[in-house]
């Protein structure tokens, strides 16, 4: 008896530690990239791709030169600029539109719904063919992309209500219920009982919200069309490294740049992370 | 002063299901009406088109006189509590029960003072400021009920509010409720699926079944004289006896015959009988498994006993009849000795009787009650 | 009983549920097989039907409407006849000024409109313009000069905002008209009309949702909806460079583009192979990108779940933190880490598993290894957010279940197959296709890892200089922004991809077995 249960904790320990190997591997594999990322951008010994991890010279060159030959500081205030606007507006937008679908019944929802769900099945991608003519006609393109892309970004944004609606939708309606029959409006249903439970998905969406321009290449670049002043830090920094020339003079440039993005991104991130996990594990799979 | 009015109210839903037919309830001052019946009869549907949370597809629905049909439900001066309780999760108990209050703009000061009322009839003073989470079931339900009566509205509406609470709880509530009802004094409609409920609550029960009213009347009403079979069946636990029987007329008297046996209807039910002048005909015959009583040897009716309940104070056994009809039958234990209670058990065959005057005669056809 | 061996096993009946019991796994499969084939033309034909039951209703609703109309027209009083022409009158002459005016300037504002530009526009939309532009020489100036003629584009845009603007002033004519209708029956039982300030209070209450949508739902039509009907429109023109509409016209081809997709021609520009190829490649790409996803995370999801292994949520933050890092940053750089002066080349070169240049391994430069490449790195992009998901399911499998089975003696890989892995994919069918969706559009692993290449010589003319790695979606990036532009095709393909993306979900939604219902969670 004992014996056989000497045999299993042997047994389960034996797992474990097969776990942990794997996992050690897995975060290994993980955090590798970005290891590289930050060591090469402090680089100071050569610019283009080189066979080795750690640099032989450390120094911040690449950060110096990031900021004085490029227009790197313009490309960071525009991401940031869009990504605050955008956090807002389409946080709003896509609340709204799932607590309207959440919570009133009212005649045309379920049709709503089903053609936003076909409209969701085109790539995002063909409407801006012509957002760009109707874009540029406006002067809201190349230079000017800013605004542009705010528009592009948050105008159909609440399409993506699928998430926060799957969220709203776990919230007893019975609490809807109460509030009106204690004399709440719709409108004071709202600001006063579903606003305050739903902390989480609400930071959930400001934070997805903000990150979506940081990582947004194929707007971005489309509407920017070639112009160094109106872009985002992703095509500004793909424009650097794009030619086989370019990623020579300028790679440890690039990893420098990719370094300043990520890392405050990262922080955030990591210090929402409990909304985050929240969102996606609770509403993803309801939406 | 809130007499409530439901003329010919009907509830239609947009697939065409009707879920309330035809209702017609006059509901007096500070009444103490109990909607029951089985899940989906429409009882839970009728309440919440008072609420104002249906719409109402046919039919009006008045408070004191005034046709609230078309009124939110903010407007129409009535409160509610649920079943899941329905307490917003991030608000203290003090701020769940100052919520009405709150939003009708009552001064601080005002708002204090009934809340604590409110809490202290209620028993909850010391759980004022924390979070519903941190209650019992029990307690939640109190919270739930202190929101509802804060603003002393003029009707009180419950939907099932002990459904979620365990069996001792519940009849701890039960009887809560009777005392709170003393001191609020105001109408209340009730909606249950527990008859025990209805029967202990209500001035009056609203027994419904399929979305139409089977009965209305007071508790003693529906349980003494039932208009149908489904209100006989529903009301009272054990469940009726009900099985078929023949009624005969012979020289000048009603008779029912039922397992070769054949009892005289007498007393009151006797002289309905005759002045109605039923025909005599096959019935369905209901009989409350308290009123059945042993009979001696060779007389009455021949049951075998299959299985045996011991409660306590009673014994509730479920017999089988010669030709296989159950029967329940209740036995108080005061009036046994310790071997006729051992005689009880499975297997044991012993007769039974009843009486004429708590048959309860039925129509085979329409399971409407023959007396009038 | 041991004698039924499926020998009366009837494939073209029904089985009754115990007879079904009694089929081994194989004549189980082959009997759902087959009664899976049997369904088809009842399926077809159920489709077949609703389709004819939506048309008719289509039909009796604008009977209904034009009956409503006429009936509105004939028993109303004078002051609802007038608003049949004069938008508002019956609102204004009972009362309600703001909202009558309102019918009365839309009406206007349309009117003028019509007559100002409306009609010029919708004249020339047949033809998308007539008038090329030309030079002609200006004596003042001493230099030709341009003189514009029409603009191809400018008279699609403007005449399909015209024909949504009729289209909304007939909407809006019959709401005035059902207002009439409305207001009449209100006065006649006795009841007041609502009050301008009651009508505003509705919307914060009753009528909510359509303040609330307001915004939202302009903002679709606008950037979303009107859009697509646009390129809808596009695919049946010629409109790319050459004929980009303001220098030279373009104008309607009919069905040329889908036929030249479809066409079984073999020759140099044959499109449809081109189509095809990339096709086939998305719809791969799409299937091992998701489920290599789905299961891998799954099972690191498993292993940090452990019971016993400790530091969960270093591990989970350890993952997760490449979901922080933005796409473009992680991916450009794997991308330059595995060219072919990259550094994992040079590290091989630096450990002495490559001898010289000769031997650098080309991972984008091999169509099969590119290919493989970029589905292991979408794996390392895509692993956490699938950890996550399905960390929150597991989490959610009643304990119960496990204990149950273990008494039952199932061994732990037991328990996986039966228990957890049903679960999981009854729970996270919708997550799974949604994902596979997404990764058929998924346009910033490709573009930003191979940008489509390495390229192929069999696309270079037909597919327009499309790689082997492409995806539709690059594809089509690449067609809209390369220097042909070819818009018409671009919008062909855009409609393809909608094709194949609603087609798959019309079948996974009728084989998922979660028919969720949102209710449920309330």
């Amino acid at each position: 008896m004992t014996k056989k249960h000497m045999g299993q904790k042997l047994k389960n320990r034996l797992s474990n530690g097969f776990i942990y190997a794997i996992l050690i591997v897995v975060s290994v594999i993980w955090l590798f990239p970005f290891f590289c990322l930050v060591c090469e951008s402090f680089r100071c010994e050569s610019s283009h791709q080189v066979g080795y991890i750690l640099p032989r010279q450390w120094g911040f060159d690449n950060y110096i030169n990031l900021f004085t030959k490029t227009a790197f500081l313009t490309w960071y205030k525009n991401t940031f600029i869009i990504a605050v606007f955008v956090s807002v507006i389409q946080t709003l937008m896509v609340l709204t539109m799932s607590y309207t679908l959440s919570r009133l019944r009212f005649k045309g929802r379920k049709g709503l719904m089903n053609i936003m769900l076909v409209l969701g099945m085109f790539p995002g991608f063909i409407t801006m063919i012509v957002l760009y003519k109707i874009l540029s006609g406006m002067g809201l393109t190349g230079a000017n992309s800013v605004p542009g892309l705010i528009l592009v970004y948050t105008a159909s944004s609440a399409m993506g209500y699928y998430v926060s609606k799957g969220f709203f939708d776990t919230v007893s309606r019975s609490l809807d219920e109460a509030a009106r029959i204690d004399g709440a409006t719709r409108f004071q249903v709202l600001t006063k009982i579903i606003m305050p439970l739903s902390k989480p998905i609400i930071i959930y969406t400001i934070l997805t919200a903000f990150m979506g321009p940081w990582g947004d290449f194929m707007f971005a670049k489309y509407i920017a069309h070639n112009t160094t002043s109106g872009m985002n830090v992703a095509v500004g920094l793909q424009n650097l490294i794009s030619t086989p020339s370019s990623l020579t003079a300028n790679y440890t440039m690039f990893c420098a740049g990719g370094v300043l993005v990520a890392v405050p991104i990262t922080i955030l991130f990591m210090s929402l992370q409990r909304y985050y996990v929240e969102g996606v594990t609770g509403g993803a799979v309801k939406g | 002063m809130a007499r409530v009015k439901l003329t010919n109210v009907k509830k239609i839903y947009d697939n065409k299901v009707v879920a309330v037919q035809d209702f017609n309830l006059d509901i007096a001052d500070k009444e103490f009406v109990v909607f029951v019946g089985p899940s989906g009869c429409g009882k839970s549907t009728t309440l919440r088109m008072v609420a104002g949370l249906e719409e109402i597809s046919e039919g009006t629905i008045e408070i004191d006189d005034v046709v609230v049909n078309d009124l939110q439900p903010k407007d129409r001066d009535i409160s509610m509590v649920f079943q899941n309780y329905a307490l917003y999760p991030h608000l203290t108990v003090f701020e769940n029960i100052a919520f009405p209050l709150r939003l009708r703009k009552v001064p601080q000061e005002e708002v204090f003072e009934k809340v604590a009322e409110a809490a202290e009839i209620l028993g909850i003073t010391e759980y004022l400021n924390r979070k519903p989470r941190a209650l019992s079931g029990g307690q939640r339900q109190r919270v739930a009920i202190g929101r509802a009566m804060v603003r002393h509205p003029k009707v009180f509406l419950m939907d099932e509010p002990l459904s979620n609470l365990d069996a001792k709880l519940r009849n701890q509530m039960r009887a809560e409720i009777i005392l709170l009802r003393k001191r609020i004094d105001t109408t209340f409609i009730y909606v249950t699926h527990d008859q025990t409920e209805a029967m202990t609550l209500g001035d009056r029960i609203v027994i419904m079944k399929d979305g139409y009213i089977m009965q209305v009347g007071t508790p003693d009403e529906v349980f003494d004289h039932p208009d149908n079979l489904f209100v006989a069946e529903f009301i009272g636990a054990p469940k009726m006896n009900t099985f078929k029987a023949d009624l005969v007329f012979e020289d000048g008297e009603y008779y029912v015959k039922a397992f070769g046996a054949k009892i005289l209807v007498d007393g009151e039910k006797g002289e309905q009988l005759k002045k109605q002048q039923t025909k005599p005909q096959e019935i369905i015959l209901g009989v409350r498994p308290e009123h059945i009583v042993l009979a001696k040897e060779n007389e009455g009716i021949k049951c075998t006993v299959r299985v045996n309940e011991m409660m306590g104070s009673e014994i509730h056994l479920h017999t089988v009849t010669d030709d296989e009809t159950n029967l329940i039958v209740r036995v108080p234990t005061i009036g046994l000795t310790q071997k006729q209670r051992n005689d009880l058990q499975a297997g044991h065959v012993f007769n039974i009787t009843f009486q004429g005057k708590v048959m309860h005669l039925f129509d085979v056809e329409t399971e409407n009650n023959l007396l009038k | 009983m041991t004698e039924y061996k499926g020998k009366h096993m009837n494939l073209f009946k029904d089985l009754s549920d115990l007879d079904y019991l009694r089929l081994n796994k194989l004549q189980a499969l082959i009997y759902d097989l087959f009664k899976a084939i049997r369904a088809i033309p009842k399926w077809f034909l159920n489709i077949f039907v609703s389709v004819v039951k939506y048309i008719r209703k289509f039909f009796t609703y604008i009977k209904e409407e034009f009956v409503d109309i006429y009936t509105t027209f004939i028993y109303g009083d004078w002051k609802t006849r007038i608003s049949f022409f004069v938008m508002g009158f019956g609102s204004i002459a009972r009362g309600q000024v703001l909202r009558g005016l309102l019918f009365l300037i839309f009406e206007v504002v349309f009117i003028v409109y019509m007559c100002f530009g409306g009609l010029h526009w919708l004249s020339k939309f047949r033809t998308l313009g007539d008038t090329y532009a030309t030079t002609v020489y200006d004596p003042d100036l001493d230099t030709y000069v341009r003189v514009d003629g029409d603009d191809s584009f400018k008279i699609m845009l403007y005449s399909l905002l015209t024909i949504i603007f009729i289209i909304s002033f007939i909407w809006t004519w019959r709401i005035n008209v059902r207002q009439n209708r409305i207001m009449e029956d209100i006065l006649k039982s006795g009841k007041k009309i609502r009050t301008p300030k009651e009508d505003m209070q509705s919307l914060l209450d009753d009528q909510f949702h359509k303040t609330l949508l307001a915004v939202p739902l302009t903002g679709i039509m606008a950037f979303t909806v009107f859009p697509i009907i646009f390129m809808i429109l596009v695919a049946f023109t010629n409109y790319d460079a050459a004929h980009d509409g303001y220098s030279n016209l373009f104008t309607w081809v009919g069905m040329t583009n889908f036929n030249a997709l479809f066409s079984m021609n073999v020759g140099s520009d044959n499109l449809s192979f081109a189509f095809g190829e990339i096709l086939s490649w998305t719809l791969i790409w799409a299937f091992f990108a998701t489920f290599t996803n789905y299961f891998l995370g799954m099972f690191v999801a498993i292993m940090i779940n452990k019971k016993g292994i400790k530091l969960k949520k270093l591990w989970r933050g350890i993952l997760v933190l490449t979901s922080a890092v933005p796409q473009f940053v992680s991916l450009l750089y794997i991308s330059k880490m595995f060219a072919n002066n990259g550094l994992a080349n040079g590290l091989l070169m630096e450990l002495g598993f490559i001898k010289d240049i000769s031997q650098l391994i080309r991972f984008w430069g091999v169509t099969d290894i590119a290919r493989a490449m970029v589905i292991i790195v979408n794996v390392w992009i895509g692993i956490p957010y699938a950890m996550l998901i399905c960390t929150g399911i597991l989490m959610n499998i009643p304990k119960d279940l496990y204990e149950s089975s273990q008494i039952d003696g199932a061994s732990v890989f037991q328990q996986y197959t039966r228990i957890t892995l049903p679960y999981m994919l009854f729970v996270t069918g919708p997550y799974l296709l949604t994902s596979f969706i997404g990764n058929i559009n998924n346009f910033n692993v490709i573009y930003l890892l191979t940008g489509g290449g390495p390229g192929n010589p069999a696309l270079l003319t037909s597919g327009g200089g499309a790689g082997d790695t492409d995806l539709l979606i690059t594809w089509l990036f690449n067609l809209t922004t390369g220097a042909e532009s070819k818009y018409y095709l671009a919008a062909v393909i855009g409609i393809m991809i909608f094709v194949v993306v609603s087609s798959i979900s019309v079948v996974v939604y009728n084989i998922m077995p979660s028919t969720r219902n949102e209710e449920d969670y309330s």
